[in-house]
């Protein structure tokens, strides 16, 4: 049933007497009372906890980098900020750069929430708003632990997120209207904002992938999930193939129905790239996946996939011409990319397929997903015969003669986000190597600017991908399917080492596929940490990454190691939305393990979160603004993001200064005395320009205030051997991190000691560490 | 005005001045308190015959510098040029120290007032150069990768490998005449 009337008053005064957190819902049944009392804060507004961020941002200063110097967001404009120059409507430059975080984490958190709304809107008409959440099979009893802790409810069925999303969305309304021409101006409240879209994301992102999680039949939090196919080389070329791309799942899971449904499994490939093919793999794991977001020009060009199938996000806009250019049918399937074509929603399949197979049209946008399942297999099915696989690419001599073209201008490589050296590879292929042009591929993020730059118009990217065509075929490996939430019991088992510091950290790898030099470079840092017996986690574009890579052994990492949340895991939680799982993991820690009350406590639980939970997440490849408000809601919890040197352009750190003593005093729990606890973790938003630079910072943004002798020994340890290994010296900011003789690892004592003692080190006590003064009472008060 | 390397990086309206190696070895001459910076892509940068960490060896030399290695590349400085003073530290961390006119550098003498940049990562280094055209302007930028820098203060023009070779070298020999 749908709610009616949703009455809450934070205190009110009567004849009777006076009422707190009275909350009077009409239309709604509430089944079952929470005992656990309500926090400070649900369905915080955005300026609820402003006090937390600026606290936080006190500490790790916003650190602009400016993307512009110009503001064209009005008429008065354009107006130059340079240096301090003010807009026409009084903004600054560092204003101005906050703004378009906020405005790029809006609508990141908007695509969430419209995502969300989505899957429960459509999923409750399939299963009923009754459907119950269930996550886990009898073992998370902690549902939803976002929506506990921002908003202070316990969903029971779908139709309990309606409040939720309709939480999120009124946020996201008054958020993106402070962007407007005359609302903030003042740079810090713009990067509270920030954190707050972040927060209402981690939201958004809840709902959709639980409201996925409970009604389809996806593994349920299960460390043994599948492992599925991922690579060009896991599809079956001999069969007609239907490539679905973006990530929304229903039309893709109407595919496999309708497949499963006329006996046709086995007779048809299903491959997805980027989210959709998570969430796919995640519903039946005989479904493909090709690989990350670049993979979508490689795989259409090849002309493998014989009907090409969208949904929403992180698609390429011209996917439409390219599917034409290699006579692959284009379906449109969601509001958010109609991509121009007729709606078709209201024909019959018969007509739809038709015209696709004779070619009458090049797509059609359908809107009914279970019809976009019979259409796209139907059409699959007829086409590819007639197709023969028709591919975009040219023939090798054609290639060889197109590179002759070449007038070495260099405008390719100057358009070439990488900037790599295609230039040098054009000329290599016009005298018949094509090796050059090969080696390109594993670097290149499949943008294809380097074709639009040429003023030869000689199809670069289509050289390279027909260079590496043998070694595409031969990608084949293997992901395990998104296990989605972590299990109460493993957050039991897991929760002390972590807070005592003896398990050294969570590593998420997360994110888009803007890579530097490509995606091998992520997997190696997941093995890395893997060896070093971290707890692993990740998600989307990343952990398609992470599966493309195989081990000493030949393995891929998801085969080397368990799917655990422990130490030594590799966890792939899913897709985007499934990075809730990730947050949801260190709030649970909180509560599980510390017993912390969650409901509505945002303020204490991020605390708690900032200086006892040693996580940190890496976005090696974050392109999206997805992917900013992602991150933000990681830094409101206090947990530090580390990005690649494309992260940069997102225009805007939040960097600590180690040196400045006066930034790391905690509050002691127990004696309410302010006490130096030294740089940890030393950044909540930091930009690495190389892998190394990440993995040494990612070990040492695991530290924490809390951390016992025994923990912060371990993490030392990893430390100053990776520091080591890849620096050749020592770190030069042990006596910040060394609190007492017991923190240093035993191997180590001489070699630290000399160190801590020119430096004039001593000894310091380890508090029970908070930053919120009103958790901090001396004894005497208690 | 000069275009950038990477064509629409296009900053706004102040971009940086292209400059002659002979004005490069002035504004080096005349820095009370230069700094040198190498970022994390210089062992992959083009230019057959430059050798890079050589140049930067020479130049500390010359100006009595500190240089500031990318940690991604100070081994490899370190076992070639450990002699001249080299920091191992994140160019985002050194920038952030940078921007504040109070930071006392790496000398603890004052915070620089001559930046040379070179090897970054060309949209990274783009990103840092903007930081502080724009919130530092107690101090001055210098690139002299082969690419033109639009947000430094001064920059090269984007060069043939062959003419950059001979501007580091001429930069080197003018330094080398004054000191001699």
């Amino acid at each position: 049933m749908k709610k009616s009337l949703h009455l809450k008053v934070k205190e009110l005064k009567t004849g009777l007497g006076v009422f707190r957190d009275l909350e009077l819902v009409l239309g709604k049944t509430i089944t079952e009372p929470w005992e656990e009392p309500q926090g400070p804060t649900p369905f915080p507004s955005a300026v609820d906890l402003r006090d937390w961020d600026l606290k936080l941002l006190s500490r790790y200063r916003p650190f602009y980098l400016p993307y512009c110097d110009l503001c064209c967001l009005c008429t008065m404009g354009k107006c130059d900020l340079t240096r301090g120059k003010k807009g026409a409507c009084g903004l600054n430059l560092a204003a101005q750069q906050s703004r378009i975080v906020l405005l790029a984490c809006c609508m990141g958190a908007a695509t969430h929430a419209s995502h969300a709304r989505h899957l429960v809107e459509h999923l409750s008409k399939i299963y009923g708003r009754d459907h119950p959440i269930q996550v886990g099979t009898g073992e998370v009893e902690v549902e939803a632990p976002i929506l506990r802790l921002v908003c202070g409810i316990k969903p029971k069925t779908l139709g309990d997120l309606d409040e939720a999303l309709d939480y999120v969305e009124s946020q996201i309304t008054h958020l993106l209207s402070a962007t407007h021409t005359g609302q903030e101006g003042d740079a810090l409240d713009f990067e509270s904002k920030v954190f707050h879209a972040g927060m209402v994301d981690q939201v958004a992102m809840e709902v959709a992938d639980i409201a996925q999680v409970s009604a389809y039949p996806y593994p349920k939090a299960d460390p043994e999930a599948p492992l599925a196919n991922i690579g060009f080389g896991s599809v079956d070329t001999s069969k007609p193939v239907i490539l679905v791309v973006g990530h929304n799942v229903p039309p893709a899971a109407y595919i496999m129905d309708y497949l499963s449904e006329n006996s046709l499994q086995g007779s048809v490939e299903v491959a997805g790239i980027c989210c959709t093919a998570h969430d796919l793999t995640r519903y039946n794991s005989k479904a493909k996946i090709i690989g990350p977001i670049s993979w979508q020009l490689r795989f259409i060009r090849s002309g493998i996939p014989d009907v090409a199938v969208v949904d929403e996000q992180c698609i390429r806009t011209d996917l439409l011409s390219e599917a034409e250019k290699a006579k692959v049918p284009f379906i449109a399937s969601t509001e958010k990319q109609c991509a121009g074509l007729p709606n078709r929603t209201g024909d019959p399949v018969d007509e739809i397929v038709k015209d696709l197979v004779e070619g009458k049209t090049p797509g059609a946008l359908i809107l009914d997903p279970a019809k976009v399942g019979e259409v796209a297999v139907r059409t699959a099915i007829e086409v590819a015969p007639k197709r023969r696989k028709f591919g975009a690419l040219p023939g090798q001599d054609e290639l060889v003669e197109l590179a002759k073209k070449c007038t070495e201008c260099e405008e390719c490589r100057r358009a070439c986000p990488n900037d790599l050296p295609i230039p040098e590879a054009v000329k290599a292929a016009a005298s018949g190597v094509l090796t050059g042009l090969a080696d390109l591929c594993a670097a290149c993020i499949g943008c294809a600017r380097c074709e639009d730059a040429c003023p030869q118009e000689i199809p670069i990217h289509s050289g390279i991908v027909k260079a590496s065509e043998e070694k595409l075929r031969e990608e084949a490996y293997k992901v395990r399917v998104g296990r989605g939430a972590i299990q109460d019991v493993e957050i039991r088992k897991v929760g002390g080492p972590l807070v005592l510091g003896e398990i050294p950290g969570v590593i998420a790898l997360v994110g888009c596929a803007n890579y530097p030099g490509g995606g091998r470079e992520v997997a190696e840092m997941a093995e890395e940490f893997l060896k070093r017996r971290f707890i692993v986690v990740a998600s989307g574009c990343a952990a398609m990454s992470i599966g493309m890579y195989k081990n000493e052994d030949g393995q891929s990492l998801y085969e080397a190691y368990p799917g655990v949340f422990d130490a030594g895991g590799l966890v792939n939680v899913g897709s985007c939305v499934a990075n809730s799982h990730i947050a949801g993991a260190a709030i649970k820690i909180a509560s599980i393990f510390a017993r912390r009350n969650l409901r509505g406590n945002y303020e204490e639980i991020a605390d708690y979160i900032h200086n006892r939970v040693g996580a940190a997440g890496i976005a090696w490849g974050a392109m999206s603004q997805k992917a900013a408000s992602i991150a933000s809601g990681f830094w409101r919890l206090g947990i530090p993001v580390v990005v690649g040197p494309h992260g940069s352009k997102y225009r805007r750190m939040l960097l600590g200064r180690k040196e400045v003593e006066s930034n790391w005093y905690v509050y002691d729990a127990r004696t309410g005395e302010k006490v130096y606890v030294g740089p940890v973790p030393e950044h909540l938003f930091f930009t690495a320009e190389t892998k190394e630079e990440a993995l040494v910072m990612l070990v040492k943004l695991c530290m924490r205030a809390n951390d016992t002798a025994k923990g912060r020994a371990i993490k030392l340890a990893h430390y100053v051997d990776l520091h080591k290994r890849y620096y050749g010296v020592m770190p030069d900011d042990l006596h910040l991190l060394v609190r007492k003789e017991t923190d240093i690892p035993i191997t180590l004592r001489d070699e630290v000691m000399e160190i801590l003692k020119a430096e004039g080190w001593r000894e310091r006590e380890t508090p029970d560490p908070t930053l919120l003064e009103r958790l901090a009472k001396p004894k005497e008060a208690r | 005005m000069a275009a950038p390397w990477q064509l629409a990086e296009v900053p706004g309206l102040e971009q940086a001045l292209t400059l002659k190696p002979e004005m490069a070895a002035k504004l080096l001459r005349n820095a009370k308190r230069p700094l040198i910076v190498v970022g994390g892509n210089v062992l992959g940068a083009k230019g057959e015959d430059v050798d890079v960490v050589k140049f930067v060896h020479r130049l500390a030399e010359l100006t009595g510098s500190p240089v500031v290695v990318s940690p991604g590349c100070f081994r490899v400085f370190r076992e070639r040029i450990g002699d001249v003073p080299l920091t191992c530290m994140g160019l985002e961390d050194l920038v952030n120290r940078m921007r504040d006119e109070n930071w006392q550098g790496l000398r603890g003498e004052g915070n620089h007032d001559l930046v040379v940049f070179l090897g970054g990562i060309y949209f990274f280094q783009s990103q840092l150069l903007s930081t502080l055209k724009h919130f530092a302007s107690h101090l001055k930028t210098l690139s002299l990768d082969r690419f033109y820098q639009p947000n430094a203060t001064f920059s090269f023009q984007t060069a043939t490998e062959d003419r950059w070779k001979k501007d580091l070298e001429k930069i080197l020999e003018e330094l080398e005449a004054k000191t001699s």
